[in-house]
C-alpha cells in the first residue's frame, strides 16, 4: 500500500537534508564559549529540529494513511508547466538586468509574459512591455529617485 | 491640567499656517511611499533630512513625523491589493487582506485599514501624550532576558498562524529562522552560511523573504491557473466599495486590541511593528469566535495589525522624545534630525522645547485626520486596480517586486534570491506549508538569539536568568499558554468525541 505522496515525501527529504546541512555547519563553530552560548549554538538547534520535525512529518502523514486504509490524495501539479516557464523567464531578466539595465529586461520579461503564458496578441504584449517598462523608469528611477539597475543606454 | 495647557499650547503651534502645511506635505509624502514598495519611511526621512536642516525643528519633526505615519497608512494599499508587503508589519495584513480582495471585498479591506490606521493612530498619540514619562521607564527595565521572553511570545504565534498542520508550520518558521542567522555573528565575527559572498554577510532583508514568497509565489500560482482575464471581482457602487457599519462593529475589539499591543511594542526598543502586528494577529485570533475563519479573508484579520502597525508609530515616539532611544530604523534617523537642529535629546528634551514636543503631538491629531480624508475616498479608486486584467497585473507586479527588492541594498543577489524564494512560496503553497512562519521566524530569529546569548553571558551560563525575572516569568507563561491552548482544545475534542461514543 502507498502510504506518503510523492511530492510530500520529496519536501519532507529535502528539508531533512537542509536541516543535516545546517547542523553540520554549525557543527564546525563554537558551541559554548567562555561567555555564554558561541555562534554554533542556536544553528545547532535550529538544523536538528529541522530534522527532527521532518522525520516527525513523515511519520505522522504514514500513520495517518495506515489509519484511514488509503493512500493520501496525491499532491496536483496541474499548470506547473506555466509556472515553471514564467520563473524560468523571471531569472532570465534577472540575469539580463545588468548588461541590458531594468527597462529592457523587465520589458523582455513582460513581453515574453503577456506573449506566450497569457497567449495575447503580439500588439498587447508590445503595449504592456513598453507602456509598463517607461513607466517604471519614469516613476522610480527618474521621480522618486530610486536607484534601479540601468544598462549601456543609460536606462 | 498639564496636559490640556499643553495641548491648547500645542495646537496652537500645529494649528499655524506653514506648520500645517508641513504637516500635510509629510503625511501625504508618507502615504505615497508607503503604497510604493521600495521607497521606505526610514529611506523617505533621511532623504528629506537635508531639507529640513534650515526649517525651525517644529516644523521639521512635524514633517518628518507626518512621513513617518503616513508611510503606514499607505503600506497596506499593496498587500491588500496585490499581496506585496512593502514593509514586515505588512506582511500580516496580506493573510486575510489579500483573501478579501479576492472574494471581491477589497475596498472595504482598505477601507477598515484606513480606519483602524485612523483610530490606532490617535490612540497612540493619546497615550504618547499622557503616559510617555513612566512607560518609557518602564521599558528601560526590559533588559534581555525581558526580551528573549518577548521574543518567544512573538514567535508562539506559529500556532496560531499555522493551517492544516502545525508541523508544517513549524517547519516552515524554523527554516525562517535558519534564514536569521545567515551573516556576520556579531558576537564573535563568525561568517555564517554565507557561501564567500560578500554580499550575504550583512544577512538576508526579510523583505527579499517577504517579496518572494508572497508576491513572487502569489504571481507563479497565478500563472498556473494562465488566467488572462480579470481575476477579482470588484462591486460597482461607492456603498460596496466601503466598509458596512456591520464590518466597522466587528472590528471594535481588533481596534483596541491592535492599539494597545501596538503603542506597548512600539515603545520597546528593537522590537519594531513587525512584532506589534503579529502579536494582534494572533490576539485577535485567539479570541474570535471563530479562528478557523482567520486566513480565509476575515475583516478583524486586517484591521488588527492594520492598528498595531499605525498605533506603533506613537508608541516609538516615545523612547526617542524621552529618553533620546531610537527603537529603529526611522526614529534614529528623525534622533539624528533633533541633533542637527541643535536639540539634545533625552530626559529634558521634552522639558527644554515644550512647544515642539506639544506641537508634534497636536500636529499628529490633524495629521491623522488628514489622513483619513486623504485616504478613504482614494479607497475606490485603488480597489479599480484590481479590474485590470491579469496579463497586464502580473507582469507589474513582478516589475514593482524587482525595484523593491534592488532598491533595499542595490545587490542583484537580492533579486536572484527574490526569485529563489518565489518558487520556493509556489511549492510552498502547493504542498500546504504556509509562509507566514517563515517571516516571523526570519523576522525574529536574529533578535531572538541576541536576546538569549546576552542573557547567558549576564548570568555567566546560568539559563535560570530567562525566566526567573517577574516581566520575563509572565510574558514565558502567556507564551506557554498560547503553546498548549491548541493541545488543550485537541484533548477536549477527543473527551467529547469519547463520551459521544460512549452515549
Amino acid at each position: 500500500m502507498k502510504s506518503l505522496d510523492k511530492s510530500e515525501l520529496i519536501a519532507a527529504l529535502l528539508l531533512i537534508a537542509l536541516g543535516a546541512f545546517v547542523a553540520m555547519k554549525a557543527w564546525d563553530w563554537p558551541y559554548l564559549t567562555k561567555d555564554g552560548p558561541g555562534p554554533g549554538f542556536f544553528p545547532l538547534w535550529i538544523g536538528g529540529l529541522l530534522v527532527g520535525l521532518s522525520v516527525l512529518l513523515i511519520v505522522l502523514q504514514h500513520s495517518a494513511a495506515r489509519k484511514s486504509g488509503k493512500a493520501p490524495p496525491a499532491t496536483s501539479w496541474k499548470g506547473a508547466r506555466p509556472v515553471l516557464v514564467g520563473w524560468v523567464a523571471l531569472m532570465v531578466a534577472v540575469a539580463l538586468l545588468k548588461p541590458a539595465g531594468f527597462a529592457v529586461a523587465y520589458a523582455l520579461l513582460a513581453a515574453f509574459l503577456v506573449r506566450v503564458v497569457f497567449r495575447q496578441s503580439w500588439f498587447a504584449a508590445l503595449m504592456v512591455s513598453v507602456v509598463s517598462a517607461a513607466a517604471f523608469w519614469l516613476v522610480f528611477a527618474k521621480l522618486l529617485r530610486v536607484q534601479i539597475p540601468a544598462g549601456p543606454w543609460g536606462f | 491640567m498639564d496636559v490640556l495647557a499643553g495641548l491648547a499650547q500645542g495646537f496652537s503651534v500645529a494649528l499655524e499656517p506653514m506648520n500645517l502645511l508641513w504637516c500635510f506635505v509629510g503625511v501625504f509624502m508618507g502615504t505615497v511611499v508607503g503604497i510604493l514598495p521600495g521607497l521606505g519611511p526610514s529611506a523617505t526621512v533621511a532623504l528629506l533630512l537635508p531639507l529640513t536642516s534650515q526649517m525651525n525643528p517644529t516644523a521639521g519633526l512635524i514633517m518628518l513625523c507626518g512621513i513617518y505615519y503616513g508611510a503606514k497608512y499607505g503600506g497596506s494599499t499593496t498587500s491588500i491589493l496585490l499581496n506585496v508587503p512593502g514593509e514586515s508589519s505588512s506582511v500580516v495584513t496580506c493573510i486575510d487582506g489579500f483573501e478579501m480582495a479576492r472574494k471581491g471585498r477589497a475596498g472595504p479591506a482598505l477601507g477598515i485599514s484606513a480606519i483602524a490606521s485612523f483610530i490606532s493612530g490617535t490612540f497612540g498619540v493619546v497615550l504618547l501624550m499622557l503616559i510617555a514619562p513612566p512607560v518609557a521607564d518602564f521599558a528601560l527595565r526590559f533588559g534581555p532576558p525581558e526580551y528573549f521572553a518577548l521574543m518567544a511570545l512573538g514567535l508562539s504565534m506559529v500556532v496560531l498562524l499555522a493551517g492544516k498542520s502545525m508541523t508544517k508550520a513549524l517547519l516552515s518558521m524554523f527554516v525562517g529562522l535558519w534564514l536569521a542567522t545567515i551573516g556576520i555573528d556579531l558576537f564573535t565575527d563568525e561568517a555564517r552560511y554565507t557561501f564567500g559572498r560578500i554580499e550575504l554577510m550583512d544577512g538576508i532583508n526579510f523583505i527579499v523573504v517577504a517579496i518572494g514568497a508572497f508576491a513572487i509565489g502569489e504571481v507563479l500560482a497565478n500563472l498556473g491557473v494562465q488566467s488572462s482575464g480579470q481575476n477579482f471581482t470588484v462591486p460597482k457602487g461607492l456603498r460596496n466599495l466601503l466598509p458596512t457599519w456591520q464590518d466597522i462593529k466587528d472590528c471594535r475589539f481588533a481596534f483596541l486590541n491592535g492599539s494597545l499591543v501596538g503603542f506597548f511594542v512600539g515603545v520597546l526598543p528593537g522590537a519594531g511593528s513587525s512584532i506589534a502586528s503579529f502579536v494582534s494577529y494572533g490576539v485577535e485570533k485567539a479570541f474570535s469566535r471563530h479562528p478557523e475563519r482567520f486566513g480565509t479573508g476575515v475583516i478583524e484579520g486586517v484591521a488588527a495589525p492594520e492598528a498595531a502597525n499605525n498605533s506603533d508609530a506613537g508608541g516609538a515616539l516615545v523612547p526617542l522624545l524621552t529618553l533620546g532611544i531610537p527603537g529603529g530604523g526611522t526614529t534614529a534617523i528623525l534622533l539624528a534630525a533633533l541633533i542637527l537642529w541643535g536639540l539634545k535629546p533625552g530626559p529634558l528634551l521634552i522639558q527644554d522645547n515644550p512647544q515642539m514636543f506639544w506641537g508634534l503631538v497636536a500636529s499628529m491629531y490633524i495629521g491623522n485626520v488628514i489622513l483619513l480624508i486623504l485616504n478613504l475616498p482614494l479607497v475606490p479608486l485603488f480597489a479599480q486596480i484590481l479590474r485590470v486584467p491579469g496579463y497586464v497585473l502580473y507582469p507589474v507586479i513582478l516589475g514593482v517586486s524587482i525595484i523593491g527588492v534592488y532598491s533595499v541594498d542595490q545587490t542583484l543577489l537580492d533579486v536572484w534570491l527574490m526569485a529563489g524564494f518565489g518558487l520556493l512560496g509556489y511549492l510552498m503553497r502547493r504542498l500546504d506549508y504556509p509562509s507566514a512562519p517563515l517571516i516571523l521566524g526570519l523576522v525574529l530569529g536574529d533578535l531572538m538569539e541576541n536576546a538569549v546569548r546576552q542573557s547567558l553571558m549576564m548570568s555567566n551560563g546560568d539559563v535560570s536568568i530567562l525566566y526567573s525575572r517577574p516581566l520575563a516569568a509572565a510574558m514565558l507563561l502567556f507564551t506557554a499558554a498560547i503553546l498548549v491552548g491548541p493541545l488543550f482544545r485537541q484533548v477536549n475534542t477527543w473527551r467529547l468525541k469519547a463520551s459521544e461514543q460512549e452515549v
